[in-house]
């Protein structure tokens, strides 16, 4: 070990290694590791005024999980079915928003990476980047506008005669759907671009010789190909979807919740951090488990994603 | 063949449907900044004005968001690229057996939520504070300071990234060379591997200032009680909208696409000189010196740039003068036009009324006198609204059938809400 930090000394000089110790320890220790852990710890702990903190009532409890699954002590009911539903909800409407990318986005990079030439390729990825510069909250607001009941979308269908009375969009969740979708959508485009530009177009003209269908040359040709690029994609916008806060907020019908929603009002209104903590932690855990066994589904491998 | 172009086609229609998704509610945005009506939308339109564009300056907390924002922006980039740097020189560096783990580590914060990597920093630094016996006044509980660190957990990642993807192409014999021949390792770094990076460290710096800009999970329980420009703008966007926020988006979009055209006339331009650089030492190789020199000119004598800056003043100039010119005149008509509808509207409930009430002697004035009179002992509410855009729309309409039950309901309370546009669209959709 001694040896080993003698070598890297050596090898960048005093200042250098000095400096690439300290800034990766600082990263990883403070600001990734031991906030993470702590955050557990503060999760099993009971929520008591700054002054009671160390004192003899901290002790470790495991009340905020059992609050997220039996509610609490005096409410009728076994299960705390209004946290339970809010929590499943949230894991199958990301899981539907990743599907709806998907679907969206590998036509596209389809025709980016194998169709699409020189200049108008270029242009197009540009101004695919065009819209993610603009804020997530205006984003969220532009939808808003939208689906409103006096918005576009409803005003063009009354105007056309298929509606008579407008449609609630966001009562209906539309609104969060079409949003949450359009947050991702390049998250799931790029990996997917960067997975079928590397397949040789020759592979594709090979087997549409050999006489295969349109549907199988994707099938069985490109699809397995972009495996990597296709499950890097789906975890990300799967992560940050269940994750997201800012369009559920704006979005959201005034009855439906995010998880992130609930977490967010342990934190402010509710003035419970410490079941804010372990409800995060349940989030980050149940995604990442969720994400682990789809890989495992489809046979991919974590290195071949996180490349 | 024909099913080829049926393909075709429909690729292409697929392609357009996408670009309007990906446009088509930014383009809608942007035109509710132009509309006067104080609720964001494009029809009905009332008239074309810059006047939002004033509201947004003069609006005092957007302004400060805005600041704090900036000052976030510059500590992230000044922490995460050289921390990402640091991460990145480190992955190439470190023990074989170690460096999967390590990777895991440090690129997990691009995995993990937002939302949680906001709690942990806050959690943590709550416990540093008290462990170290610092008060609520001290850096431990001060939001920028906070918001700085949980953000740049996860930005140092994306920059790392970059970093990496830069020095995949480095050729480590440079660095060998510049040993051998005796410079120092600080020397070696400073002078072959930095500007190696250089156009790495751009890069990354723009991520690291765009990533923090616009972000809010991590944002929203870090800042605690200050504010950045996403926290105003998602607390103005939740509890009542006005078009002041597509101003900004419009200010933000129109940055954005000048940004965009100028990277790209910036590559254009360093592409031509390239293949220019190699048409002249192949020149140079051939004995042809006349085009050797290769001339190297400023991005701002390029044409294309001269049009773009004309184009985005032309645009400034042309909605300035379109958005104040005549604005007063207009709105004046729409107002007219909506008092001429409500006196309509209310003329016909009067008339209504007579026949159902069937009270002659109460009711003897059907003129426009005698329904103000009417209003008035009704309360002042439908009065009132005169100013208020939506309200008088659906009374306008077809769809008031019980109009006085309305009236007499809503009272007072209607009348303290007429500012609030949220609430004026609940009226108007609960119709």
């Amino acid at each position: 070990m001694g040896s080993a930090i003698q070598k890297f000394y050596l090898r960048n000089g005093t200042a250098l290694a000095t400096f690439l110790i300290l800034a990766v320890g600082f990263w990883v220790l403070m600001m990734i590791i031991l906030p993470q852990l702590y955050m557990v710890d503060f999760s099993f702990r009971h929520n008591l005024p700054p002054a009671e903190i160390g004192g003899p009532k901290d002790t470790l409890t495991t009340e905020h999980y059992e609050f997220m699954v039996y509610g609490s002590a005096q409410a009728e009911g076994e299960y705390n079915t209004v946290t339970l539903k809010v929590f499943g909800r949230t894991l199958l409407a990301a899981l539907f928003v990743t599907l709806f990318d998907l679907a969206l986005c590998y036509p596209i990079a389809y025709y980016l990476a194998q169709s699409a030439k020189g200049g108008w390729a270029r242009l197009m990825v540009l101004s695919l980047i065009v819209p993610f510069w603009v804020n997530e909250i205006l984003r969220a607001f532009a939808f808003r506008i939208l689906f409103g009941s006096g918005g576009v979308i409803n005003g063009a269908l009354i105007s056309i005669g298929i509606l008579d009375q407008p449609i609630d969009f966001i009562r209906e969740d539309v609104a969060l759907y079409a949003g949450l979708g359009y947050a991702y959508i390049l998250l799931m485009i790029f990996p997917l671009y960067n997975a079928i530009e590397s397949l040789d177009r020759n592979q594709i003209e090979a087997v549409r010789d050999m006489g295969a269908s349109w549907i199988r040359i994707h099938r069985r040709v490109v699809i397995p190909f972009a495996k990597p690029g296709i499950s890097s994609g789906c975890t990300m916008v799967f992560m940050l979807s269940a994750g997201a806060l800012a369009a559920p907020q704006i979005l959201g019908g005034p009855s439906s919740l995010w998880f992130t929603q609930i977490i967010y009002q342990w934190f402010q209104s509710g003035n419970n951090w410490n079941r804010g903590s372990a409800f995060g932690l349940v989030l980050l855990v149940s995604t990442l488990l969720f994400v682990l066994l789809m890989m495992k589904v489809f046979k991919v491998k974590l290195g071949e994603i996180a490349r | 063949m024909k099913s080829d172009t049926i393909i075709k086609v429909s690729t292409l229609s697929f392609v357009v449907i996408f670009f309007l998704y990906l446009f088509g509610p930014l383009i809608v945005m942007s035109l509710t900044a132009f509309n006067s009506s104080a609720f964001p939308r494009v029809s009905p339109w009332e008239c074309f004005t810059a006047e939002w564009f004033n509201v947004l300056i003069n609006d005092k907390t957007l302004v400060e968001g805005i600041k704090n924002s900036l000052i976030i922006g510059a500590g992230v980039v000044l922490l995460a690229v050289p921390t990402g740097l640091a991460g990145a020189l480190m992955l190439t560096q470190i023990n074989q057996r170690v460096r999967p783990w390590y990777y895991t580590i440090v690129i997990s914060p691009i995995l993990i939520p937002g939302v949680v990597l906001g709690i942990s920093t806050l959690v943590f630094w709550d416990r540093m504070g008290r462990m170290f016996g610092f008060g609520y006044q001290s850096i431990f509980y001060d939001g920028i300071f906070l918001t700085i660190i949980g953000q740049s957990t996860f930005i140092a990642a994306y920059s790392m990234l970059v970093f990496i993807s830069r020095l995949q192409r480095f050729d480590n014999a440079q660095e060998e060379a510049a040993l051998d021949l005796g410079a120092t390792h600080v020397q070696t770094f400073r002078k072959v591997l930095l500007p190696f990076l250089k156009p790495a460290i751009g890069s990354a710096a723009v991520l690291a200032f765009l990533a923090s800009f616009e972000n809010y999970n991590t944002t929203i329980f870090t800042i605690v009680s200050q504010s950045t420009l996403t926290t105003v703008l998602a607390s103005k966007v939740r509890y009542g909208i006005n078009p002041s926020i597509s101003a900004l988006a419009v200010a933000i979009v129109v940055l954005t696409l000048f940004g965009a055209a100028l990277l790209e006339i910036v590559k254009r331009k360093e592409q031509r000189e390239e293949k220019a650089a190699e048409a002249a030492a192949a020149a140079a190789t051939k004995g042809d010196t006349s085009q050797a020199a290769v001339k190297r000119t400023s991005v701002l004598a390029e044409p294309a740039m001269y049009i773009l800056v004309l184009v985005f003043i032309a645009g400034l100039g042309t909605t300035y003068f379109a958005g104040t010119m005549g604005v007063n005149e207009c709105k004046a008509e729409v107002k007219a036009e909506k008092k001429r509808k409500v006196e309509a509207a209310v003329h016909e409930r009067q008339q209504k009324d007579m026949f159902r009430n069937a009270a002659p002697t109460f009711k003897s004035g059907t003129t426009t006198g005698g329904a103000r009179k009417k209003l008035d002992a009704k309360g002042t509410e439908g009065y009132q609204s005169i100013f208020a855009p939506k309200n008088l729309e659906e009374q306008s309409g077809t769809k008031t059938e019980k109009p006085k039950e309305k009236t007499k309901a809503k009272g007072t309370e209607g009348y303290q809400s007429i500012f609030a546009p949220k609430n004026l669209k609940k009226q108007s959709g609960s119709d």
